[in-house]
């Protein structure tokens, strides 16, 4: 048989990852040659190679909404692409693109000259691009692995930082441990089902009322059990997230956007594809786990987020709530459950870059840093009242006040939680996110109200990109209320399509 | 009359829209953004007025319903509309926010661009609250409030306990609300729906409706406040600006006793009968234990803010009688407490813009500078306490008349408030307007000048209105409130 036609249309429909990996070769060997020749005098690419990477991901964009075929599985029932493997494709190149918008300033002021940045974001895109899109255990591994290195390397991008070195190091090994518990979870299922596929485990697993060996059952259960724990490890929910308050304050600032905002959406829709698909008739077990988590990480770190003093600290916690709350939604098991995780995702990343473009513009107008402390942040409504009040309001939104987009997202989501008469995950995350609402009022109170603190700090003029990014996010987390159908309707049409 | 078409929804929309053109006034010009808002809310007061006139006085059903908006695809079409119960409220609201604007004329010295916003905000909000007849969006406008209400008590407060005040605020009354949410959505998983039409033809279960109400009552009893959650009222008044006193007491507290009024009682109507003896109790405590602690207080503000919570207990009694007297009596105490308490508030803010303290001890004596401004806080004093010819006596004794159907302990209990109200309405009246006074500078003592005059001028006729012929404002509820005990029957 010819080779080439058993894959005809294998390629067609993996031009985006294919288009991003051949770029990133090419930008690679551009960067390379370009900032080494003394021909050009060693300029420093790396905004110029955020831009070109920014292209990139513009152009992979157009390229996978204009999917030529809507829904397949390729190369030897490896990857699968259908319109939810489309939806969140798009979605995670746009974000990616508006985290590295944001971050064109962080590096002109850091004098960031090593390109590599920007070809580090485009792997790990690339990574996160086939994750999406994984069909089987072992493409599941490889592009975990492939997304996770580049983080790990991210995370310690500022060489000059011991922080950063530190937070790196940390995020290595316990992304290392977390892989290889993922390898074993994997490798206890094929034993015991003898496939890697996820579609024929799916069929395995749904055959049956009940596995008659107990032994076999019990060690699927076990297989499961350690993906699933493995999995929520990468997504830093609580009780595996001690990773992720360290690895988010050392990371440098942009990186820290991107941690909190592309990966989490890549891996939830991981977990959509694992539990609503292949492990969905060992619902009893896996539902109990997500509950689980999801009720210590809504606990967990909106207490812990309370005693912090430093920004970044602050949104990791947040980071971990949040997750929280979408866990509820894949615990669901419904279809409800599921477009409403969809919708909350969507605005729970353009609420979080929304504010780290509002952390990565505000300079000191003398030092040129960056705020750290919340204390920085003291007095901004006296001294830019616009910035003071766009930021209270993606901080209302991010509290859960109506009428603004996240009062919206949490309500779906526990309106999800309701029908599938998960009440006490309900009440605990209802009154999670009052406790919640303290210390993003904390930051409100510090910006706005007169204190006895005559502390204020001047800011450099944000710059354009930073100031887009925060302009619009804040304006479609304010429009949500009145145009959230075209959305809603688009992630039910899609969520119907995933289960079986 | 005739019919204005689209009413309600013109009432909502013409302050956003003085809203956007208030942005563009530019800082230069703080008389031009104070006199705009001040007409846009006079004329919004006067198309309510409308609605009044042309009201059907003979039907328990909606009126004035038109579609608010409507969520595609989905079966969730929001309605607006009044009815007896809610009109007056509305009336009210859109009585009160030019009396704010009024008030806060001189006193507010800077951003008021941003504070007439937010009044005018907070007026189309309430509307919005007591118009809409779909649960979810009561709730959405609800908690929407919250946002301009906790920035009015912490930019414009008037001292350091402020920034707690509003913290309180927030976060007790976001405690409750989560909750009533949470039972929102489940009603929404169960029935389908969450217009409130369609609601009030289905009944749920017996337990059921119970874990609704406590979930619904932790949300209303936050907000009207019932004793022991009642904490944030006396900080967040006394801290508050003059104006942001008034529409907290005139009208936020009025959400909590409607929301019971539409929520509670038709919805949940074997569950409010079982939880009655707990709200009388709460209720009974709560007017006594206030009362008392008034006679403690150092602050004006504070000693008001107490008699608001004491005078809601009265108003939780009389909701949870379930007699047409009874609660038309406490319908008739909300709006008569707004307007006096309001006016109370406004007497106090008077001598604050000029003595810059609200300490009882102070003053003394106001008499004999301030003869005009004497009287008027006498007069608002008298109808707090409950003297007959003013709205509060009508009230309260319709109120005590339906209790001593129910039961007369709860009568008993109750009608010593007005005994506790009257001692320390007088002992306040008196240790400030009597005595000798201690002349510091004249120009503070500078009586009520003709802005304020008129800010309370229409105060005063409405109380004594309402409390001479009050049956010109019942006859409006007659007919609701019947619809109302008929279904908890």
């Amino acid at each position: 048989m010819n080779f080439f036609n058993f894959f005809e249309n294998d390629f067609l429909v993996i031009f985006p990852e294919l288009f991003i990996a051949t770029v990133i070769v090419f930008l690679l060997s551009y960067g390379v040659i370009f900032s080494t020749s003394e021909h050009y005098k060693n300029p420093a690419l790396a905004v110029n190679l955020s831009w070109l990477t920014f292209f990139t991901l513009g152009i992979a964009f157009l390229l996978s909404i204009n999917n030529s075929l809507s829904s397949m599985v390729i190369f030897n029932n490896l990857l699968i692409i259908d319109p939810f493997t489309t939806l969140i494709k798009a979605f995670i190149l746009l974000s990616s693109m508006v985290c590295i918008l944001i971050s064109i300033n962080y590096l002109n002021y850091q004098k960031i000259n090593t390109f590599e940045y920007s070809l580090l974001i485009l792997l790990s895109v690339l990574g996160m691009l086939c994750l999406v899109s994984t069909y089987d255990l072992l493409s599941l591994y490889l592009s975990v692995e492939l997304m996770s290195l580049s983080f790990y390397i991210l995370a310690a991008y500022k060489r000059n930082s011991e922080f950063s070195g530190e937070a790196g190091l940390k995020y290595f090994i316990l992304g290392a441990f977390s892989s290889g518990l993922l390898l074993f979870g994997s490798s206890i299922l094929y034993g015991f089902t003898g496939m890697t596929n996820f579609e024929d485990i799916a069929k395995l697993l749904s055959g049956l009322g009940s596995i008659s060996d107990p032994i076999s059952y019990n060690g699927i259960v076990i297989g499961i059990l350690f993906v699933s724990i493995a999995l929520l490890f990468k997504v830093a929910a609580a009780p595996f997230h001690m990773w992720s308050p360290d690895v988010y304050e050392g990371s440098p600032t942009p990186v820290t956007a991107f941690f909190s905002s592309v990966p989490k959406v890549a891996l939830l829709a991981l977990f959509v594809r694992l539990f609503f698909y292949t492990f969905y008739n060992f619902i009893p077990i896996w539902q109990d786990l997500l509950l689980i988590s999801a009720m210590i990480s809504m606990v967990w770190g909106s207490i812990a987020a309370l005693s912090q003093k430093r920004i970044k600290r602050l949104m990791a916690y947040s980071g971990i709530v949040n997750i929280g709350y979408m866990l509820i939604g894949i615990a669901s098991g419904t279809t409800i459950g599921l477009t409403h995780l969809l919708v909350y995702l969507f605005i729970y990343v353009i609420m979080t870059i929304g504010f780290f473009s509002f952390i990565l513009g505000t300079q000191n107008h003398k030092t040129k840093a960056l705020n750290v402390y919340l204390l920085d942040l003291t007095n901004l409504g006296k001294t830019n009242v616009v910035l003071g009040l766009t930021v209270s309001l993606i901080l209302f939104s991010m509290i859960g006040l109506p009428p603004l987009a996240g009062f919206f997202g949490k309500m779906y989501l526990f309106f999800a939680a309701m029908n599938s008469k998960l009440y006490a995950v309900g009440i605990l995350g209802v009154l999670s996110s009052v406790v919640a609402a303290f210390y993003y009022i904390r930051l409100i109170k510090l910006m706005f109200f007169e204190m006895s603190s005559k502390k204020y700090t001047l800011y450099k003029q944000m710059d354009q990109l930073n100031a887009y990014v925060l302009s619009i996010s804040l304006f479609l987390l304010i429009i949500f209320m009145g145009s959230s159908e075209v959305l809603l309707m688009s992630c039910r049409r899609i969520s119907l399509l995933v289960s079986l | 009359m005739f019919q204005f078409p689209s009413i309600l929804l013109s009432l909502i929309t013409l302050p956003l829209l003085a809203i956007l053109v208030i942005l563009m006034i530019p800082e230069t010009r703080p008389n031009l953004v104070k006199t705009f808002s001040l007409w846009t809310s006079i004329i919004v007061f006067i198309i309510s007025l409308f609605l009044w006139l042309s009201f059907d006085l003979s039907t328990p059903k909606y009126q004035f319903v038109e579609p608010f908006f409507s969520v595609p695809y989905s079966n969730m079409n929001v309605f607006i509309g009044v009815d007896g119960i809610s009109l007056f409220f509305v009336i009210l609201t859109t009585f009160l926010i030019p009396l704010c604007l009024l008030a806060s004329w001189d006193s507010i010295k800077f951003s008021i661009k941003e504070y007439n916003i937010a009044f005018l905000l907070m007026g189309s909000l309430l509307i919005c609250v007591f118009t809409v007849l779909d649960v979810l969006f009561f709730y959405i406008f609800f908690e929407a409030i919250l946002i301009p209400m906790f920035l009015v008590i912490g930019i414009w407060g008037s001292r350091e306990r402020k920034i707690r005040a509003s913290l309180q605020f927030f976060i007790y009354t976001l405690v409750g609300s989560v909750l009533m949410l949470l039972a929102i959505l489940t009603m929404y998983a169960q029935t389908g729906t969450t217009d409130i039409q369609v609601l009030q033809t289905i009944s749920f279960s017996q337990e059921l409706q119970i874990v609704f109400w406590l979930a619904f009552f932790a949300s209303f009893a936050v907000k009207v406040p019932m004793v022991p959650v009642h904490l944030w009222l006396p900080e967040a008044h006394s801290e508050a600006a003059t104006a942001g006193s008034v529409i907290l007491a005139g009208i936020l507290l009025k959400m909590g006793g409607y929301g019971f009024l539409r929520f509670s009682i038709p919805l949940f109507p074997d569950a409010s009968i079982y939880f009655t003896p707990l709200v009388y109790t709460l209720s009974a405590i709560a007017v006594i234990y206030t009362s008392l602690t008034t006679l403690r207080q150092v602050d004006m503000k504070r000693l008001i803010a107490y008699s608001s919570v004491a005078h809601m207990g009265f108003v939780t009694i009389g909701m949870f009688t379930m007699n047409i007297q009874g609660i038309e009596g406490s319908i008739f105490l909300m709006l008569s407490h707004g307007i006096v308490s309001s006016a109370l508030f406004l007497c106090v803010g008077v001598i604050y813009d000029r003595h810059k303290t609200r300490i009882i001890n102070y003053y003394s004596g106001l008499t004999v500078a301030m003869p005009i401004y004497s009287i008027i806080f006498l007069f608002f004093i008298l109808a707090n306490m409950g003297l007959p010819g003013t709205s509060s006596f009508v009230s309260e004794f319709m109120v005590l008349a339906a209790t001593f159907k129910s039961n007369i302990f709860i009568t008993v209990l109750a009608a010593t408030g007005g005994v506790w109200g009257a001692a320390y309405s007088l002992w306040l009246y008196n240790r400030t307007a009597f005595g000798n006074i201690r002349l510091t500078y004249i120009s503070n003592f500078q009586d009520v000048d003709r802005r304020e005059f008129f800010v309370f001028l229409p105060c005063i006729i409405l109380v004594l209105l309402m409390g001479i012929y009050p049956e010109v404002f019942l006859n409006i509820m007659h007919v609701s409130v019947q619809n109302l005990v008929e279904q908890v029957q």
